[in-house]
């Protein structure tokens, strides 16, 4: 992978916005958008507030649903298996190292990630499948689709905007984004090729 | 000859050892016991779609994991169905100790005992259950029957991408059943020291046994596969080579066989299709000749799960160059409840129809 190229595009203000929202883009070195990128604001002044909700990732025709789930550090998961075979969930990731043993249907307990950091999920019965928790210290995430990331009820702050995206060797240097009140703007990744 | 118990069961032990003591090793509720208790009714048939009226069965796979990198793993079997062979009915058909040693963002995998390969796209269930359909296709009820690599897999795998290389012991009659008696639809998975008859000696009318565990002319076999999988996509290759002699050795119907595999799956929403299909020369030599034979069996599956319930369709082709035979199975599952499944097949193939019914009670224990 060639080194990656990080800019910000443009910050362009657009009024009347009912709350403060940030629009993030990445796109490759070719201009298309990148998919399934975690796209993430952490403030550097407030401390976050902790997680309020808890989140799901299940298994469904030997396919862990989503593939990628970002979560804010201290989120609790929940493992259901919605297939007809059982699986054996596991992470040798330094963010969170945990298996979960052979199972059908819910297992008892949620898994907490405490730690910030990329999960890399697997199954001992089926070499296949794979999944990322991406474990951020911030409430402020969206997954990219065909195209940018929305942000929404950010409060009036600095922040430093993050990327994440699946095969990544090297992350992008972080982009500072000044928000007022009221306000909405957007941010341009542009990453080498995957 | 045939299997050293003794020895066998020291190298185990030893090899478990060393690769537990290789494993960071920690937590609590490291011993689990997972499995089924089963009954099954199936009208009459003959090959390929021979099996018992009734029968029961119970599998167990008790696992020792003490850390998300070292795994042990027995799996046991009792049964009322032996399929016509010699110590049949209760044993174990794996037993393994497997560790993971991660290195970035690859990890190696080494697993040693008696194993499935991996290479099947439809038991893909723990204790090598199938996920679509009671009986298995042709190509994996003579792998569950007659293949059963005892050795050492290396495996390396890396964002979707594997290869494997397997040195194995045993598996010196792997081609006999395919010939005589010839291909069949099942689940009846060969257990370590059972002998599945295969044949009389023409000449001298003795009873020929396959086993995946007598080892007769101490030559290893081998076996390598690489294989490329995203989250709906799975495509695997694989070469086996036993390396027998293929030379009958006292009961023992030996056949020298190279198989070529090549499997693959695709998932969309509730549904799957899979298939693999599975091609190569198996040999035999006696005083004065040899002869050869081409072993090749193939099948196409598509599922749909529903609900709480699954319906499958899988076309089968199978031939070994005296026959050129297709078999056609519809199952369907349902679960009631969460620890119970009822099975329903249906099988046409070979001039031959079976109805099947299973029932099947999953239990788990920590």
């Amino acid at each position: 992978m060639r080194p990656l190229a990080v800019f910000v595009m443009l910050a362009a203000a657009r009024p009347g916005a009912a709350a403060t929202t940030l629009l993030v883009e990445v796109r490759d070195d070719k201009g298309a958008a990148v998919p399934n990128a975690v796209v993430y604001a952490v403030p550097r002044a407030r401390r976050p507030p902790p997680p309020s909700r808890r989140a799901v990732l299940d298994q469904k025709n030997r396919m862990f649903v989503p593939h990628i789930l970002p979560i804010q550090t201290g989120t609790a998961v929940t493992f259901p298996n919605s297939d007809n075979v059982r699986h054996q969930v596991y992470s040798f990731s330094p963010a969170k190292r945990f298996q979960l043993p052979l199972y059908a249907g819910t297992p008892q307990g949620p898994v907490v990630f405490d730690k910030p950091g990329v999960v890399t999920l697997g199954c001992n019965i089926h070499d296949q499948m794979s999944a990322y928790i991406v474990v951020v210290d911030t409430p402020y995430f969206a997954l990219t689709a065909g195209g940018p990331a929305e942000l929404p009820g950010l409060p009036e702050g600095t922040y430093d905007v993050r990327v994440w995206y699946e095969g990544m060797r090297n992350e992008p240097l972080p982009q500072p984004v000044s928000l007022g009140a009221h306000e909405q703007q957007s941010l341009t990744f542009r990453i080498g090729k995957k | 000859m045939g299997e050293p118990p003794l020895r066998s069961t020291i190298v185990f032990a030893l090899v478990t050892w060393a690769l537990a003591l290789s494993s960071d090793l920690r937590g609590d509720d490291a011993l689990q016991i997972n499995g089924f208790a089963g009954l099954r009714g199936t009208t009459r048939a003959e090959n390929p779609l021979e099996a018992d009226s009734a029968s029961a069965q119970i599998q167990a796979g008790i696992d020792w994991s003490p850390s998300p990198t070292f795994l042990a793993h027995v799996h046991l079997l009792a049964r009322t169905d032996d399929g016509q062979s010699q110590h049949g009915y209760a044993g174990t058909p794996e037993a393994y100790a497997e560790a993971h040693f991660p290195a970035g963002g690859s990890r190696f995998r080494l697993k040693a005992g008696a194993f499935f390969l991996p290479t099947s796209r439809e038991n893909v269930d723990a204790l090598w259950e199938n996920a679509y359909a009671v009986s298995s296709s042709a190509l994996n009820s003579w792998f569950g029957e007659e293949f059963r690599p005892i050795g050492l897999d290396v495996a390396w795998l890396r964002r979707g991408a594997t290869i494997g290389a397997t040195v194995f012991r045993g598996n010196d009659t792997l081609g006999a059943l395919p010939l005589a008696p010839g291909w069949s639809l099942h689940d009846r998975w060969t257990l370590l020291g059972q002998k599945v008859h295969t044949h009389k000696d023409p000449f001298t009318q003795e009873d020929l046994y396959a086993s995946v565990s007598a080892e007769s002319d101490h030559r290893l076999g081998w076996s390598a596969r690489a294989g490329w999988s995203s989250p709906q996509f799975t495509v695997l290759f694989t070469h086996i080579d036993n390396r027998s002699k293929g030379e009958a050795v006292g009961d023992l119907d030996n056949w020298r066989t190279r198989f070529e595999v090549v499997g693959f799956d695709y998932k969309s929403g509730d549904w799957t299709v899979a298939g693999e299909t599975g091609w190569g020369p198996t040999d035999v030599f006696f005083p004065g000749g040899s002869f050869r034979a081409d072993l090749r069996a193939s099948y196409l599956l598509v599922s749909r799960r529903l609900g709480r319930g699954r319906a499958t369709a899988r076309f089968d082709e199978f031939t070994d160059d005296a026959s050129h035979r297709y078999a056609l199975t519809l199952a369907a599952f349902w679960t009631p409840v969460p620890k119970l499944r009822v099975g329903l097949e249906l099988s046409v193939g070979g001039g031959e129809q079976r109805a099947l019914g299973d029932l099947r009670y999953r239990f788990s224990a920590r």
